[in-house]
């Protein structure tokens, strides 16, 4: 069963055609990656399914429910999106953690002010979760005393505190010292083996082939190539893909 | 005059400036926050109207608006001014900070990451919310410096209320002066400002620092 | 954009509204209960608003004891006495008397005004002057200034809005050219400390007030030569002539039984400038 599904998606910015007829499903369980030089549009998918940006043409349905859909030729979205935002979870490059917020304040906030679920039994939860990914001690302290790796942790932990789905990562590493990406690659390799369904962009090739089911080649609009990562980086076939990996691997 | 008739007399007039104090705050902190908010509306004439709001109230001298506000509606269409001048003069005061604060907030709000509308979009808050609990707390810890100048020249600008005779410490410290041939009221003006001032300055202080538990 | 930040509004501006309007719901109460509505006899003792400036000594000033007083306030209160008028003050700010008095906030401007003709032109009731006011030049003791024609390539102040300045800008223009610089200060208290300091050389001021200075500070004398002379009369609302008529007529009464006289000997610096005694 398909969790996302995006067929046909067009956006523009200004005369610039960032998505040129996409179209991406992803099933329960499945991790999929998607790759491909800056500027290929691949954020901008992320940021079309996660409502950020409006779509100019196409469909998107989450569990087989219409979000946005073609209407008399134009593209209509359906009037409450706050009903689709809960199904997904979206990590961002520079995560976005609320300032003022403690961590666990982080964590809680959107369940019980937008959910409105019990406090307690929601603070439970993030307790459990904040274990879980060893950073505890951190409930009480706020984003500004945790280093990056530490803070982006916190940003999946308060996307899961959510229940989500599906969850979207767009480029979670690209902010972070390099000596800080593998505590978040754990994490959400960690995420992979308890089967969470799971988008990520990103950059790290290594990774994206260890962890992914599918991988998904991006470049100017367009998926050039899609497979299982064994497929798709074992027996490169287009042209461009192959540029792409022989100018990532040189640096 | 003895001093302490001097002090007692113009301790009365506090009350009055402390009066204009306290009122305009109360109203201009919140219309200000109005006026930003149309200011920052997509609709057209709400956004123009507070384009034009902010650029008359801070283009005119706040003595001119203190004279329009007192008798503009006796000229105008021939209500009796007030006999408490309090109402005016409050008037014109917040109206005119409200368009200080309104600068001061829009700055605020516009120095906000983008990023921080987008978490919360997609966790699924709405607008309100985005704003209250998201938005807000964290422009009031930005403009607070600001807000603090403000408040400063606020007090100071009190004095102006002598323009329509309302009867507070400066206007009544003026009066004794040219009366008595003295300058000791304009000392003792000086020391109720002051203290005023650094009573204010210890508040905010207190503020900023308890709001100072994260950096931006 | 949400229904919340809308509502929020609407009860903001409501608010807004609210304040607006109570604001006018006082001013029309105000208006009631405004002196010409009960003008008529037998109604309630009719409440007279007397504007003061109450920086100008001897004629309206605030007293050693914290309260209004000064020459015309006694007057006037005696005029009150006798009309059976309710008294009351209400210190101006000099600058807007006038629209202070259109708009009710007082009946008449009474302290120390030199009668213009522009304020007749413009419809105000004036009263009949009571007092010969000059402009005189005051310096400090020792002076090498005996006269006008010595102020020449003097520094001289004034104070703003003030006769004196009103006659140094048009009838005596031929004399504030050869001065070396006038400096238009804000109120006689910084006239006469300008004066102290030695940044000016000379004050043109009102005789009265000069007089009550150099008689109160020790090292400074009023010159003899009368600059300008003028007068100061009461204003009145235009409209207002019967107001006027009642005043004239008490300040007659109380001249001819004395009581004005009994008054003036109280102001030594003014008595001799007052055209009733005279």
């Amino acid at each position: 069963m398909s969790i996302l599904k995006m067929s046909n998606i067009q956006k523009s910015f200004g005369d610039n055609h960032v998505l040129k007829d996409i179209s991406l499903h992803v099933d329960k369980g499945e991790v999929v990656s998607i790759i491909g030089p800056s500027g290929s549009g691949k954020s901008t998918l992320l940021r079309c399914a996660t409502f950020l940006e409006t779509i100019d043409a196409g469909t998107i349905s989450y569990d087989d429910r219409n979000a946005a859909e073609m209407k008399n030729g134009k593209i209509a979205y359906v009037k409450n999106l706050n009903d689709f935002r809960h199904v997904f979870g979206l990590v961002f490059q520079n995560f976005n953690l609320f300032p003022h917020f403690s961590v666990l304040k982080n964590m809680m906030d959107a369940p019980v002010s937008v959910l409105k679920r019990d406090k307690n039994e929601v603070r439970e939860e993030c307790l459990t979760l904040l274990r879980k990914m060893g950073l505890e001690d951190k409930a009480d302290s706020y984003p500004c005393e945790l280093s990056g790796g530490q803070q982006q942790r916190v940003s999946i932990v308060r996307a899961l505190a959510m229940n989500p789905e599906i969850l979207f990562f767009d480029e979670p590493t690209s902010a972070l010292d390099p000596e800080l990406t593998g505590e978040v690659l754990k994490v959400i390799k960690q995420l992979a083996e308890e089967k969470m369904t799971m988008v990520i962009v990103t950059h790290e090739m290594a990774f994206a082939r260890a962890v992914s089911d599918r991988v998904i080649f991006m470049d100017k609009g367009v998926i050039v190539e899609e497979g299982h990562p064994e497929e798709v980086f074992g027996n490169t076939r287009s042209e461009r893909m192959k540029q792409f990996l022989q100018n990532y691997n040189k640096d | 005059m003895t001093l302490m008739t001097i002090i007692t007399k113009m301790a009365e007039g506090f009350e009055k400036t402390c009066a204009i104090f306290f009122l305009t705050l109360l109203f201009a902190i919140p219309l200000g926050m109005i006026i930003a908010l149309l200011r920052g509306s997509k609709f057209k004439p709400f956004s123009g109207f507070a384009k034009v709001y902010i650029s008359v109230l801070r283009g005119t001298p706040l003595m001119l608006q203190l004279i329009a506000v007192t008798y503009g509606p006796y000229y105008l269409f021939g209500i009796s001014v007030s006999r408490n001048k309090l109402i005016p003069v409050v008037v014109a005061f917040a109206i005119n900070y409200a368009a200080y604060f309104a600068e001061i907030y829009r700055s605020g709000i516009e120095s906000m990451p983008v990023g921080q509308y987008e978490a919360a979009q997609v966790l699924g808050y709405s607008r309100a919310q985005t704003f209250f609990k998201i938005i807000l707390p964290q422009v009031i810890r930005r403009i607070l410096p600001s807000i603090t100048n403000e408040i400063v020249t606020l007090v100071k600008d009190t004095s102006l209320a002598f323009t329509v005779s309302y009867q507070e410490m400066f206007t009544i410290g003026k009066q004794i002066a040219n009366s008595q041939t003295s300058f000791v009221p304009f000392i003792v003006a000086g020391a109720f400002y002051y203290v005023f001032n650094v009573l204010v300055s210890f508040v905010m202080g207190r503020v900023e620092k308890r709001m100072s538990y994260y950096k931006i | 954009m949400s229904k919340k930040i809308i509502a929020i509004i609407l009860a903001a501006a409501i608010g807004l509204a609210c304040l607006c309007l109570a604001g006018c719901g006082a001013k029309q109460g105000a208006e009631t209960t405004a002196p010409e509505e009960s003008t008529s006899e037998n109604a309630v003792p009719m409440r007279f608003v007397m504007g003061i400036d109450a920086e100008y000594p001897p004629f309206s000033e605030i007293g050693a004891d914290g309260k209004y007083t000064g020459f015309d306030i006694d007057v006037c209160k005696a005029v009150c006495e006798y009309l059976g008028w309710e008294f009351d003050i209400f210190p101006v700010n000099w600058d807007n008397k006038l629209i202070q008095l259109d708009s009710h906030e007082c009946d008449c401007v009474w302290s120390g005004m030199t009668i213009l003709d522009s304020m007749k032109e413009a419809g105000y009731v004036i009263s009949r002057p009571y007092f010969d006011n000059t402009q005189v030049i005051l310096v400090k003791d020792g002076s090498d200034i005996a006269s006008s024609a010595d102020l020449a390539g003097k520094t001289v102040a004034v104070m703003l809005g003030t006769s004196g300045e009103k006659l140094l800008n048009e009838e005596l223009q031929d004399l504030t050219a050869s001065f070396k610089e006038l400096t238009t200060c804000d109120n006689f208290l910084q006239c006469f400390t300008e004066l102290d300091g030695n940044a000016v050389d000379a004050v043109i001021v009102d005789k009265p007030v000069a007089e009550k200075y150099a008689s109160e500070n020790k090292g400074f004398k009023v010159l003899d030569e009368n600059l300008g002379e003028e007068q100061y009369g009461i204003a009145f609302r235009s409209g207002d002539e019967a107001i006027c008529a009642q005043v004239e007529s008490a300040l007659d009464a109380l001249v001819a039984d004395g009581t004005y006289a009994k008054i003036a000997e109280n102001y030594p610096d003014i008595q001799g400038n007052l055209i009733f005694l005279n």
